[in-house]
């Protein structure tokens, strides 16, 4: 008897539907997703059922679990500015490239006059010691109006009220519209377990910057029926 | 796997020159495998839960604060947070005769209390949300006239809730309670800065913790 012979067919298929998902997928992705900001420390804050997001805007106070605050602001051109007065205030040095270096580098966490070494360092050894830092000093005894953190709070409110009135200013000229909710807001990431007395501690410094409305962040919580 | 046929020249003098068939089937593999590479690549690292905020208004810092006028605690509730997760409330005025009860962060806990001590304004407000389910949205007077009700409601609530909290006390722990007055929508509810005062630290001290 004859083998009975399988006819030879290519073992290929067509993958164009496949490569259509895949691509529509990577699409997708690629679009919805935002990247993580680089964080000296993690942080994982309580839940909240609130629906309300993040603004666009932030002046961001972070605070980890032993009190280490850290601080951020979103938006470049304020960070620019506030940093500049700041030098002048503390009599810091920087040279241009390190002002730039500064803005790019994220939350920071320490003293105004620890910047110039810091800064000096290469990439992969600055983000060790920022985790290493000791976070920007605020003091909520008599003193308040000396810690760093009040100065940084204070000039950045002055600076972004002024950014957001040339901005307005400059929509009305041009006669476009104006997002007027488009400002700097203050913005509190504290962990579960910081206990709250520090979290009221680094408020009333805020608040002595008189700021007195925060957004805090929280987790999201599926709402109760 | 694209063919490629050999000897196409068979056709013989004289007769028309064909172009050459070829496939046009391209090797997608690679294509597929760099799209699969990228899809997981996004899929792992992007973030889907923003964080959400919670808004918070503090009364601005006042030098002097002698003239202040403390919220009135008669019919108040005061909640107690402490440390270990634990939780407490008291109506009224604190005595030594008050009780003091612990309660805990569930369900059946703070939410049901808050809810019971805060009906009057929740019925209320439920029975302005279902007119406003009715009313048109574009009908703006209306829709308007419901919002300065729900307002009114509010201020009129006649439900005060103190929060204090010691110095064991977590940020979650305030958050948390700050949350279920969202739920039960408490209207007014202060926190307190001073932290427990000396009966209040007493009787606490007395409730043994729960196993």
């Amino acid at each position: 008897m004859p083998k009975v012979k399988m006819p030879r067919s290519t073992p290929s298929l067509d993958m164009t539907p496949m490569v259509d998902l895949a691509f529509l997928l990577v699409t997708f992705f690629m679009l919805t997703s935002s990247f993580r900001s680089p964080e000296p420390v993690f942080v994982d804050p309580p839940a909240s059922t609130t629906e309300k997001e993040i603004p666009k805007q932030v002046f961001l106070v972070t605070i980890d679990e032993t009190g280490r605050v850290f601080i951020d602001i979103t938006n470049a051109a304020v960070k620019e500015k506030v940093l500049r007065d700041l030098m002048v205030d503390y009599k810091v040095g920087l040279s241009e490239e390190e002002i730039k270096k500064f803005i790019g580098s994220g939350p920071l966490g320490m003293r105004l006059a620890e910047l110039p070494s810091f800064l000096a360092q290469e990439a992969e050894k600055r983000a060790k010691i920022a985790e290493a830092a000791a976070g920007v000093p605020y003091d909520t005894a008599n003193k308040i109006r000396t810690c760093e953190l009040y100065n940084w709070v204070l000039k950045s409110r002055v600076v972004a009220d002024n950014d957001f009135k040339m901005r307005e200013a400059a929509a009305q000229e041009k006669n476009q519209g104006f997002d007027k909710d488009n400002y700097m807001q203050f913005v509190v990431k504290a962990a579960k377990d910081t206990r709250y007395e520090t979290v009221k501690n680094v408020i009333d410094v805020l608040r002595e910057a008189r700021v007195s409305k925060f957004q805090m962040i929280t987790g999201l919580e599926a709402k109760p029926e | 796997m694209a063919e490629i046929q050999g000897g196409g020249d068979s056709q013989g003098k004289g007769g028309k020159k064909r172009a050459k068939k070829q496939s046009t089937r391209v090797d997608m593999t690679p294509l597929v495998d760099l799209a699969f590479l990228l899809l997981t690549f996004f899929v792992l690292t992007s973030t889907f839960s923003k964080p959400k905020v919670l808004r918070m208004i503090f009364p601005e810092k006042i030098e002097d604060n002698t003239n202040i006028k403390k919220p009135e605690v008669r019919d108040a509730v005061t909640i107690l947070v402490s440390g270990d997760d634990r939780i407490f409330y008291y109506t009224g005025q604190i005595s030594n005769a008050t009780v003091i009860t612990e309660i805990d962060y569930t369900k059946e806990g703070l939410r049901k209390l808050l809810k019971e001590k805060n009906f009057q304004l929740l019925t209320e407000l439920k029975k302005l949300q279902v007119k406003l389910n009715e009313t048109d949205e574009k009908d703006t007077a209306a829709v308007n006239k419901i919002d300065r009700e729900v307002k009114k409601l509010q201020k009129e609530s006649k439900l005060v809730v103190l929060v204090k909290n010691d110095d064991k006390a977590t940020y979650k722990n305030i958050i948390d309670v700050m949350d279920e007055f969202m739920i039960t929508q408490v209207a007014k509810y202060f926190v307190t800065d001073d932290g427990f005062n000396a009966i209040e630290k007493k009787l606490v001290a007395q409730i043994p913790p729960k196993k």
